[in-house]
């Protein structure tokens, strides 16, 4: 239990009489880990954030919690309320202006801690190879840095997002790490299902470009609280965090296998972002502006610095009425998403000097494949996912097809088809059935569920993109992101396989394959005859990549802009490529790393002075 | 503390010391079907505010009850048969007076109210005692529940932080007496002792015991985490709000605020806290029959099998747990899962009236089953 200062949100006036050392946007992973390490350090932070302040208390985030156990319709923003100033993405046209050839889909989350509030909570690192694509293979791009470079922040990360897993089997799919290491906590344990699944599948081999791969699970490392290890730190073990609210009552339990991790982990032992944010206010150096959203980057012409953020502050979220306002700082950090990021960034009319921003837009399409088991295996208990296959995360056929990680989902077909809501209707509606043989069927259908989710690789792609349109604005008049998306056949020739491995492991299992893709679908396409639908990952990144020239990317190693050397892109925005790694760990290595480089640049601006008491401007 | 004269002190063997620890346990445990019980009558998705401090005070008794059987673990304790949580005078008769002894209150199950909540911070009132003085305070009464060891049976301790300290000097003592004799008084297997990674919340204060030092630590937490604030304050050693002051929240709709780099000159006076106000509904809770007994259900009723099956369900919840104390510390998480059930049972008690009673729903027992006589 922690109690905290109260949280110094202000107001517009305070933000424009105030020099900050740093001005952040965005409250997600990426903000609150930059926010938190320079207020701990004596810096003083402006953090604007979008929405209405609400979640960061108990009732708050219950009320998360119920609303989602309300709503009918499942999907990874229904506990969060809808803001129609701040629109968060769910669906295909709601907010994305898609002009194809594919669409791009997926969904963020824009609330206090961002999307963290609805991932899953899987954290693999990138391998080696990840970081050298194009080097290695002929494909993508390289990274101007090396997994040496990131390493001892992915460290950091680890510790900060309270990761459990088993590093021994890590280091068995080439996932490298410093000697001795261990994860903060011990690995979830892998799911009934999991077992039953692995104990007829392990060790099958398939074929792809001539090479023999063998499939192994293995589990996932995953940011929530699960057993502590008493190896972590040379011996000095982990202490699980919970999150630390306004109010004295800290609230993050173990994992209970509560199966809803996305949206919403009803007990908290899922980490989101408020767990670093709560640390950056105990400092008492930060300020939070709520319902203050960004449109503006203003930057001086002759030496490209960046003066100020131009955000609207709005009253009511059901009114389109704002006033302007101003908020200046020595550094700047954009830290909302990639789509978000490119999209300020375009309509600040930055310069632009690569022409890349908003180009090599990313994410990691699915494709899922479902069946029933011969026998009821206990699907709904457990996280979503606790293990997999990472077999095909490395090997030389990445000179022709993108690398995939498999999923077992705990969860059933929901995904797929939005079960158990159709099983219930059909029992009820079609067979007539209640009491204990409703119980029963639903049992026998749902218990019995596997869903197998394959996550591929996209590659950085020029013409993938986010652009904007004076056309398309949202209620506060700012920009809404235009998508241009395609999947390269790099990609598709990958999707098509994991149908092939998906029909291996069903046949092994002796599960009934209910796979089926719909023609209609929107995410429907066609290769070598074969008719496949892909999911979007929510994995948004690459809009404003780091590279080694202003020629060739956005932000250089340390997520600076090569146009505006005070500000910092931080976020999947400026990864050069995404590997087959959930993007939030390596998002959070990387604020590390640039929160590191502010510290010096800061330090090296004013090292007499203590930024705390800057007199007021 | 050691230099106290020894006949002052209650404990001087180890099998007295053992029987305190046992004690002890019954202790922590005496109030957990309290605190259970009026956090499952607030009526679901209400009083957040107050079922979260009082959720988070009963998963520190819990956290208590394992500290303690780390100590009883490291000085040779052992789990025999229907003893020590399995005993059948291990869980109290509600109402009860604390197995502390202590008699100018008692301890029964409510549903969450006003007077509930009172009564909650009479157990985690504080008292302080000088080095010198022995810790028992006369009294004259014949209903007592624990009996202090070969000693004066009309003496009572008057607190529960009292009573660990006087387990502390017998500790300090003995283990003093050992060395001097060339023996270990801490020859329990470290492997019984139960580790951090067995945590019940966000916070992990679980510590092995293996020595006087972490003995002591362990009994520390206890203390500090029942009553800690010392003159006047209200946090503990940690800085955290000590339970009294928590459950006093709850009655003052207001929340304290503790300022954890200054505590002493900056957080909120005792009665007085600042902090964020919240709503307490006091009407939000289920009616349930106070000390609900066995006798209360009638005959073939479907809330006396339910309240059976609660009993059941509770007998093998204590039983996993000394399970899991006596040499199966891997477990304890499972065990600790069975509170789910648990939770789901009392609330199907509280969510049904009881038949011939309007008005008064059911609520749990806590008995443990007794084996049938055959």
């Amino acid at each position: 239990m922690s109690l905290n200062r109260e949280v110094i949100n202000v107001d517009c006036e305070t933000v424009f009489n105030t020099l900050y050392d740093a001005v952040i946007v965005g409250t997600g992973v990426a903000g609150a880990i930059v926010a938190k390490e320079l207020s701990q350090q004596g810096k003083r932070v402006l953090i604007l954030e979008a929405t209405v302040e609400k979640d960061f208390t108990l009732a708050g985030f219950q009320s998360y919690v119920e609303t989602f156990y309300g709503a009918v319709e499942k999907n990874p923003n229904s506990p969060y309320p809808t803001n129609p100033n701040v629109q968060s993405p769910t669906n295909y046209q709601d907010y994305f202006v898609e002009q194809g050839p594919m669409t791009l889909s997926g969904s963020y989350t824009r609330v206090l801690g961002g999307t963290t509030l609805h991932w899953e909570a899987k954290t693999p690192r990138m391998l080696r190879e990840d970081f050298k694509l194009y080097k290695t293979y002929g494909q993508g791009l390289d990274w101007p840095i090396s997994y040496d470079d990131i390493e001892p922040y992915y460290r950091k990360a680890e510790y900060e997002l309270g990761v459990c897993g088993d590093v021994d089997e890590q280091k068995k799919l080439g996932v490298e790490f410093a000697p001795g290491y261990v994860f903060p906590m011990k690995k979830l344990p892998p799911s009934y299902l999991d077992q039953k699944v692995s104990e007829k599948v392990e060790g099958t081999q398939v074929k792809l470009y001539d090479q023999d791969y063998t499939i192994r699970f293995s589990t996932f490392p995953q940011a929530r609280n699960g057993e502590p290890n008493p190896d972590y730190d040379h011996g000095n073990g982990f202490v699980p965090h919970g999150v630390t609210t306004v109010h004295p009552v800290q609230y993050g339990e173990r994992c209970q296998g509560n199966a809803n991790c996305v949206p919403i982990c009803p007990v908290q032992a899922k980490y989101d972002a408020r767990r670093t944010l709560g640390k950056a206010f105990e400092t008492g150096r930060v300020h939070v502006l709520y319902q203050a959203v960004a449109y503006k980057v203003e930057h001086n012409s002759e030496n490209g610095h960046v003066t100020a953020i131009h955000y609207k502050h709005y009253k009511n979220q059901n009114s389109g009425e704002y006033t302007i306002g101003t908020a200046r700082g020595t550094l700047y950090v954009l830290a909302t998403n990639a789509i978000e990021n490119a999209r300020l960034l375009l309509g600040s009319e930055l310069l632009n000097t690569s022409g890349m921003i908003g180009r090599h837009l990313m994410d990691h399409p699915f494709t899922l494949a479902w069946a029933l088991m011969p026998e009821v295996t206990g699907t709904m208990r457990g996280p979503l996912v606790t293990s997999g296959i990472g077999t095909f995360r490395k090997g030389k056929f990445r000179r022709n097809q993108s690398a995939f990680a498999v999923d077992i989902h705990n969860d059933g077909w929901g995904w797929a088809t939005g079960s158990p809501k159709g099983e219930l209707e059909d029992a009820v509606d079609n067979k007539h059935k209640y009491g204990q043989e409703l119980r029963q069927t639903l049992i026998s259908r749902v218990s019995r569920q596997l869903l197998l989710a394959f996550m591929c690789e996209l590659l950085p792609e020029y013409s993938n993109r986010v652009t904007i349109d004076p056309n398309y604005k949202d209620k506060l008049g700012n920009y809404r992101p235009v998508i241009n998306f395609n999947l390269p056949d790099y990609s598709r020739r990958t999707l098509a396989y994991t149908r092939k491995v998906s029909r291996v492991i069903f046949e092994r299992l002796g599960a009934e394959d209910f796979t089926h893709y719909d023609s209609r679908d929107p995410a429907y396409f066609v290769f070598e005859n074969e008719g496949y639908v892909y999911k979007g990952g929510n994995h948004f990144s690459g809009t404003h990549i780091m590279g080694t020239t202003n020629k060739n990317s956005v932000v250089d190693t340390y997520l600076r802009c090569w146009d505006h050397q005070n500000l910092f892109l931080v976020g999947a925005g400026s990864m050069p490529t995404i590997g087959s790694s959930n993007t939030t760990l390596t998002i959070a290595a990387l604020s590390f790393r640039v929160a590191e480089e502010m510290l010096r640049e800061l330090n090296s601006i004013s090292p007499n002075l203590q930024p705390a008491t800057l007199p007021a401007r | 503390m050691t230099t106290i004269a020894n006949d002052l002190r209650l404990i001087k063997t180890v099998d007295n010391l053992k029987n305190y620890l046992i004690a002890a346990m019954k202790i922590e445990h005496a109030t957990i079907p309290p605190y259970m019980t009026a956090l499952y009558s607030i009526k679901p998705g209400t009083n957040l505010e107050a079922f979260h401090i009082i959720r988070g005070v009963a998963v520190e008794e819990m956290l208590h009850l394992t500290l303690v059987a780390n100590v009883y673990n490291a000085v040779g304790g052992t789990f025999e048969p229907n003893t020590a949580l399995l005993a059948p005078d291990f869980i109290p008769k509600y109402p009860s007076y604390l197995p502390t002894g202590s008699t100018d209150f008692q301890v029964g199950l409510g549903k969450f109210s006003q007077e509930t909540v009172e009564t909650f911070r009479k157990i985690e009132r504080s008292q302080h005692v000088k080095e010198d003085e022995p810790l028992v305070a006369s009294r004259a009464l014949e209903e007592y529940l624990f009996d202090i060891i070969g000693y004066q049976p009309n003496r009572s301790f008057y607190t529960i932080g009292l009573f660990y300290t006087e387990i502390i000097r017998g500790l300090f003592a003995l283990d003093k007496e050992y060395q001097q004799k060339g023996e270990n008084l801490f020859c329990g297997d470290p492997k019984r002792q139960i580790t951090p990674e067995y945590y019940y919340n966000g916070g992990g204060d679980i510590i092995p015991v293996t020595d006087i030092d972490s003995a002591i630590r362990a009994l520390t937490v206890i203390q500090e985490q029942g009553e800690g604030s010392t003159n006047d304050r209200i946090f503990d050693a940690e800085r955290e709000l000590a339970h009294d002051y928590r459950f006093q929240q709850i009655l003052l709709g207001q929340y304290y605020v503790i300022d954890k780099d200054d505590p002493t000159t900056k957080s909120d006076q005792p009665n007085q806290p600042t902090g964020k106000h919240f709503t307490v509904d006091w009407d939000s809770v289920y009616p349930i029959k106070e000390n609900a007994a066995l006798s209360d259900y009638p005959d073939g009723s479907e809330v006396r099998q339910a309240a059976l099956d609660f009993q059941s369900a509770y007998s093998e919840f204590l039983t996993k747990i000394q399970y899991s104390f006596d040499g199966h510390p891997e477990h304890l998480i499972p065990a600790v899962g069975g509170m789910f059930r648990l939770k789901e049972q009392a609330n199907t008690l509280m969510r049904n009236p009881i038949p011939g009673t309007p008005g008064v729903n059911a609520a749990p027992i806590f008995r443990i089953d007794q084996p049938s006589l055959s």
